[in-house]
C-alpha cells in the first residue's frame, strides 16, 4: 500500500497553507518527506526553487525546514537557553560552552516570539504550550524559512491558543512559510491563507481559504461513496444487551456517555484519533474502570473493575493494539484461543492439549485462518490471520458483547472484507457489537447505527440510514449541524 | 530424506542438545582425568552437595519464565537456616516443626518479595537485590555474626547424610519437587500463564489472567522451597551458619539460563533446568577430583573452588554462544534446502 499517490504541495514565503485530512490521509507521511525523515520514491522536491534529491533529516535543518511537533523534543533536564543552544549549534565533544552567549541568544529568541520563559528554567518545569514555545523558538534561531507545525493546538487552552496563533502570525509577517496541520477547521479559517485537503494518499485540490466553505471542507475530506461491498444487515435487533448512562471515567478523559447496544446489532464508533473510543472501551472491559454513571448488561447494573470481571460477565474486546495486546506472537495460535477460557476450558487448572488442539482446528477451519496448524506461533501469521486469531480467542469466551477496536487495522484487502463477513455473521448470530473504527467507510458500511465521539463525548448516534460521511466527519470535528451534545 | 535431515538439524539446534553434549563432554573428560570420578561413592556426593542449588533453580525457572528475576534466595537460604538452629538448639523444638517453620518463613520471604513486585509495581531486580542484603543481614544480626548451631540429632543429619533405597535422602526430596514443578510449568494454566505474562504481561491482562496473583505465586513458591533447601542444607553441613548458601542465587540463576530459559521472561523447560544444573554439578565436583594435574603449580582439586567460578561462567557463555551458532547453521540450512519452496507450512 502506498502512503502518499503523486501529492502536489506547493509553499510560498509569508504564508501559511493549512493540511487537511482524515486519520491516515497521508499528512504525516508528507511532513516526513518533507522534513526528510522519509525518502519519496518518485517525484522532486524544491527549496527555494532549487530541487533536492535524496534529502536527509540534517539537509533539511541546513536548508530551514523546522518541524514543531506535539509532542515537543526537547530534553527536560536541561534549561531552556542550553535546549536553544544545542539546536542551533551542534557542539563539538570537547567545544567550550558559551553560557553568556547562548543565554543572550536565548533570551532574544524567546522575546521575538512574545514569550514570557527564563531563558534559565528547566524544561521539565514547562508547560506544553511553553515547550511548544521554546521549539518555535528554536526554529526562528536556526533561520527556518519553512516551518512545519502539526496540530500545535491539541494540548492548548484557549488563552495559550491565541498566543500561538499571534506567532505565527508573527510569522507569516517576517517572510516564513507555515504548514498547518490541524483537525479544527475554525482554526483553519482564523489563520491559514490556503488550504491543501489530502485524501487517501492523493491530494484533491489546493484552494484559498476563504472560497471554501466547512461543509465543502468536509466533503473535500470524505468525499466517497461507500462502497456496497459490506455484508447488508438482517433482521430486527433483539433485546438490550449493554446500556450506558451517564458513563465516564475521570482518569482517561471519558465523560458522560449514553449508549445503548442490542442483540443483534453492530454499533459503529468514529472519531477522530484521540477522541476517546479506546478510552470508552477501556472503561467497557474494566482496563480502566469507569468512575461516573451506570452500565447495565441485560439490564443488570453492574461495575467492572477488572477484564476477568468483565469476561466473567460475557464481554470481549479485541484490543486495537494487536502485537501488543491481542495476540502472542511467541506462543502458539491454539495457547492463544484459549488463553481467555483457562477456567471454563482447564477445570482443575490443568491443561487439556486435546480438548486445546481442537477447539483451535474448528476455529481455523471456522474462520478460514491460514496457518500450517494449531501449533504454529502467532507471529508467523499474516496480519490478518493474526487479527482471526485474536477474534477467536474472544469468540471461543461465547461473549454476548463484542467490543472490537479497529478490526481491520493494517490488514489486507482481502482478509479486511472476510473479518467484515465474520463480524456480520456473529450479528446475525445474536450477539452485539460495538465496533471502533477510523475507517469511515467501514463505520458507515458495517454499522446498524454510527456513535460519533469527540472529546471523550459521544457527541451523536444516529441509524444507519441517516449516517453519511459528510454528518459523521463534521460531528466528529464539532462543526457544522451538531452543535450541542445530542446523545441518544 | 530431506525432512530427516530437517529434523536432525532441528535437534542439533535445540539448546538442551548442545547441553547434553556439554555434560557428556564433561563426564568424559573428568572420568579420565579425575580419580574416581565415577565411582558409586563420588556419583551420589555429586547430587548430595548440589541439591540444593537444584531445589532452587527448579523453582527459579517459573520466576524468570514470568519476566522476573530472585536473587534473594540465597540469604534467604541463609536467613532459615539460622532460625532453624535457633529454633532447634535454643528453643528445643523438634526439628520437623522448626523445618515446617522454616519453610513457613521462606514462604513468608517470597511474599514480601511477590508483594513489593506486584502492589508497588518496582522491577524485581531492585526488590530482590534488596531483600538479598536484609535476609543476609537478618541472618547475621540473629547471629551476633559468628556464632553457629550444630550438633543435631543423628535422625535428622541423616536427611543431609543418609541414603533411601540406594541414593542419598535429599535426591527424592528433589524428585519430587521436579515432578512438580514440571506438572505446574507445563501441564496447568498457571505454568502456561507464567509464559503469556513473560512474553506480554499486558496482553496477559487483557485476556484475563490474573497476572499480578500469579507472579506472586512464582515468587512465593522460590521463597518456600529457599526455606526447604535450608533445612537440607543445616543436616547434610551438620550446622546452621549465617553464611549459609551464599552465592546459591547466582548458581540457580546461571543453571536456568544455561537450560535455554529466556531471561526475558516466556521461553524455558524444566527438562532444561535439570540439564544445566547437571552441567554446573558435574563441573563443581569434578574439578575437585582432579588431583594428579596441576595448574600453577597447584593441585587442581586444592583450587577447584576458583576454578569452577571461571569455568562456570566460561560454560554459560560458550553454551549460548553455541545455540546461537547452531541456530543460525539450521536456519542457512533449512533456506539453502528448500529454496524451490519457500513456505511449505503454509496450507490454505
Amino acid at each position: 500500500m502506498r502512503a502518499l499517490k503523486g501529492v502536489s504541495f506547493e509553499l510560498v514565503p509569508g504564508e501559511v497553507h493549512a493540511l487537511l485530512g482524515e486519520n491516515g490521509a497521508g499528512k504525516s507521511t508528507l511532513i516526513k518527506v518533507i522534513t526528510g525523515a522519509h525518502q519519496p520514491d518518485g517525484g522532486t522536491l524544491e527549496v527555494g526553487g532549487v530541487e533536492v534529491p535524496g534529502l536527509s533529516p540534517s539537509r533539511a535543518r541546513e536548508l530551514g525546514i523546522a518541524c514543531i511537533y506535539q509532542q515537543p523534543a526537547l530534553f527536560p533536564d536541561l534549561t531552556v537557553a542550553e535546549n536553544i543552544g544545542l539546536r542551533l549549534k551542534k557542539p563539538g565533544l570537547f567545544s567550550r560552552v558559551r553560557w553568556a552567549g547562548q543565554r543572550g541568544r536565548a533570551a532574544e529568541l524567546l522575546k521575538r516570539i512574545g514569550a514570557e520563559i527564563s531563558p534559565d528554567a528547566e524544561v521539565r518545569s514547562l508547560s506544553m504550550p511553553e515547550q511548544q514555545l521554546v521549539e518555535i523558538a528554536c526554529a526562528l534561531g536556526s533561520g527556518a524559512r519553512i516551518v512545519i507545525m502539526d496540530e500545535p493546538t491539541a494540548s492548548l487552552t484557549q488563552k495559550e491558543q491565541h498566543l500561538l496563533f499571534a506567532v505565527v502570525r508573527d510569522l507569516r509577517a517576517s517572510g516564513v512559510g507555515v504548514v498547518y496541520i490541524s483537525h479544527r477547521l475554525e482554526e483553519i479559517f482564523a489563520l491559514a491563507d490556503r488550504v491543501t485537503v489530502l485524501r487517501d494518499g492523493e491530494s484533491v485540490g489546493t484552494n484559498p481559504v476563504n472560497d471554501l466553505t466547512e461543509s465543502q471542507m468536509i466533503q473535500l475530506m470524505v468525499g466517497r461513496e461507500v462502497s456496497a461491498l459490506y455484508p447488508p444487515a438482517e433482521g430486527e435487533p433483539g433485546e438490550v444487551v449493554l446500556s450506558l448512562e451517564n458513563v465516564g471515567c475521570s482518569g482517561s478523559g471519558v465523560r458522560g456517555v449514553n449508549l445503548e447496544v442490542r442483540a443483534g446489532e453492530i454499533v459503529g464508533l468514529a472519531g477522530l484519533v484521540g477522541a476517546g473510543r479506546t478510552e470508552l472501551a477501556r472503561v467497557l472491559f474494566g482496563i480502566t474502570p469507569g468512575d461516573e454513571g451506570t452500565m447495565r448488561l441485560l439490564g443488570e447494573r453492574v461495575a467492572i473493575s477488572d477484564p476477568r470481571e468483565a469476561i466473567s460477565l460475557g464481554i470481549a474486546y479485541v484490543p486495537e493494539d494487536r502485537r501488543k495486546h491481542g495476540v502472542i506472537l511467541e506462543m502458539p495460535i491454539a495457547h492463544n484461543m484459549t488463553m481467555a477460557i483457562h477456567r471454563k476450558l482447564f477445570r482443575g487448572g490443568m491443561l487439556r492439549f486435546g480438548a486445546e488442539e481442537s477447539l483451535a482446528v474448528n476455529f481455523i477451519r471456522d474462520l478460514g485462518i491460514k496457518a500450517w496448524g494449531p501449533a504454529a506461533p502467532g507471529g508467523s501469521l499474516s496480519g490478518g490471520n493474526q487479527q482471526k486469531v485474536s477474534v477467536a480467542r474472544w469468540l471461543a469466551t461465547k461473549p454476548k458483547l463484542l467490543i472490537l477496536d479497529e478490526p481491520t487495522q493494517g490488514v489486507d484487502v482481502g482478509a479486511k472484507s472476510e473479518i467484515h463477513r465474520i463480524i456480520r455473521g456473529l450479528a446475525k448470530e445474536g450477539l452485539a457489537v460495538l465496533m471502533i473504527s477510523s475507517d469511515l467507510p467501514e463505520v458507515l458500511g458495517m454499522s446498524d447505527r454510527v456513535g460519533v465521539m469527540r472529546g471523550g463525548e459521544l457527541v451523536k448516534v444516529m441509524e444507519r440510514s441517516e449516517a453519511d460521511a459528510a454528518t459523521v466527519m463534521a460531528a466528529a470535528l464539532g462543526t457544522g449541524g451538531t452543535s450541542g451534545k445530542e446523545a441518544a | 530424506m530431506t525432512a530427516t535431515r530437517g529434523k536432525f538439524t532441528q535437534i542439533v539446534a535445540r539448546h538442551e542438545s548442545v547441553l547434553l553434549l556439554v555434560i557428556v563432554f564433561e563426564v568424559v573428560l573428568f572420568s579420565m582425568l579425575g580419580r574416581n570420578f565415577l565411582s558409586e561413592s563420588n556419583v551420589s556426593n555429586i547430587f548430595r552437595h548440589s541439591v540444593e542449588i537444584g531445589l532452587l533453580a527448579l523453582v527459579m525457572t517459573p520466576v524468570i519464565l514470568t519476566g522476573g528475576i530472585d536473587l534473594s534466595v540465597g540469604s534467604l537460604v541463609g536467613l532459615c537456616a539460622v532460625v532453624f538452629g535457633i529454633l532447634v538448639k535454643e528453643s528445643g523444638m523438634s526439628p520437623l516443626a522448626a523445618g515446617m517453620i522454616a519453610v513457613a518463613l521462606g514462604t513468608f520471604g517470597g511474599a514480601m518479595n511477590a508483594g513489593l513486585i506486584t502492589r508497588l509495581k518496582l522491577p524485581p531486580l531492585i526488590v530482590t537485590l534488596g531483600t538479598f542484603s536484609l535476609f543476609r543481614g537478618l541472618a547475621e544480626a540473629f547471629t551476633k555474626g559468628s556464632e553457629s548451631y550444630s550438633g543435631f540429632s543423628d535422625s535428622f543429619l541423616a536427611l543431609g547424610n543418609g541414603s533411601v533405597a540406594g541414593l542419598p535422602t535429599q535426591l527424592w526430596i528433589f524428585f519430587a519437587v521436579a515432578a512438580g514443578v514440571w506438572v505446574l510449568v507445563h501441564r496447568t494454566t498457571l505454568g502456561r500463564s507464567f509464559r503469556a505474562i513473560g512474553y506480554a504481561p499486558e496482553g496477559a491482562r487483557y485476556a484475563g489472567i490474573p497476572v499480578e496473583r500469579n507472579i506472586s505465586l512464582a515468587y512465593v513458591l522460590s521463597g518456600a522451597v529457599a526455606g526447604l533447601a535450608a533445612v537440607i542444607l543445616v543436616a547434610r553441613l551438620g550446622e546452621a551458619r549465617a553464611n549459609a548458601g551464599v552465592g546459591y542465587e547466582l548458581l540457580a540463576i546461571t543453571a536456568v539460563v544455561l537450560g535455554g530459559t529466556s531471561i526475558f521472561g516466556g521461553s524455558g523447560t524444566i527438562a532444561g533446568t535439570l540439564l544445566g544444573y547437571l552441567a554446573v554439578a558435574l563441573l563443581n565436583n569434578g574439578l575437585g577430583r582432579i588431583i594428579s594435574y596441576k595448574i600453577f603449580d597447584q593441585p587442581v582439586s586444592s583450587v577447584a573452588r576458583e576454578l569452577s567460578g571461571m569455568l562456570t561462567g566460561l560454560l554459560l557463555l560458550g553454551a549460548l554462544a553455541a545455540t546461537v551458532l547452531a541456530k543460525s547453521l539450521a536456519t542457512r540450512r533449512a533456506r539453502a534446502q528448500t529454496s524451490p519452496n519457500p513456505k511449505p507450512q503454509t496450507n490454505p
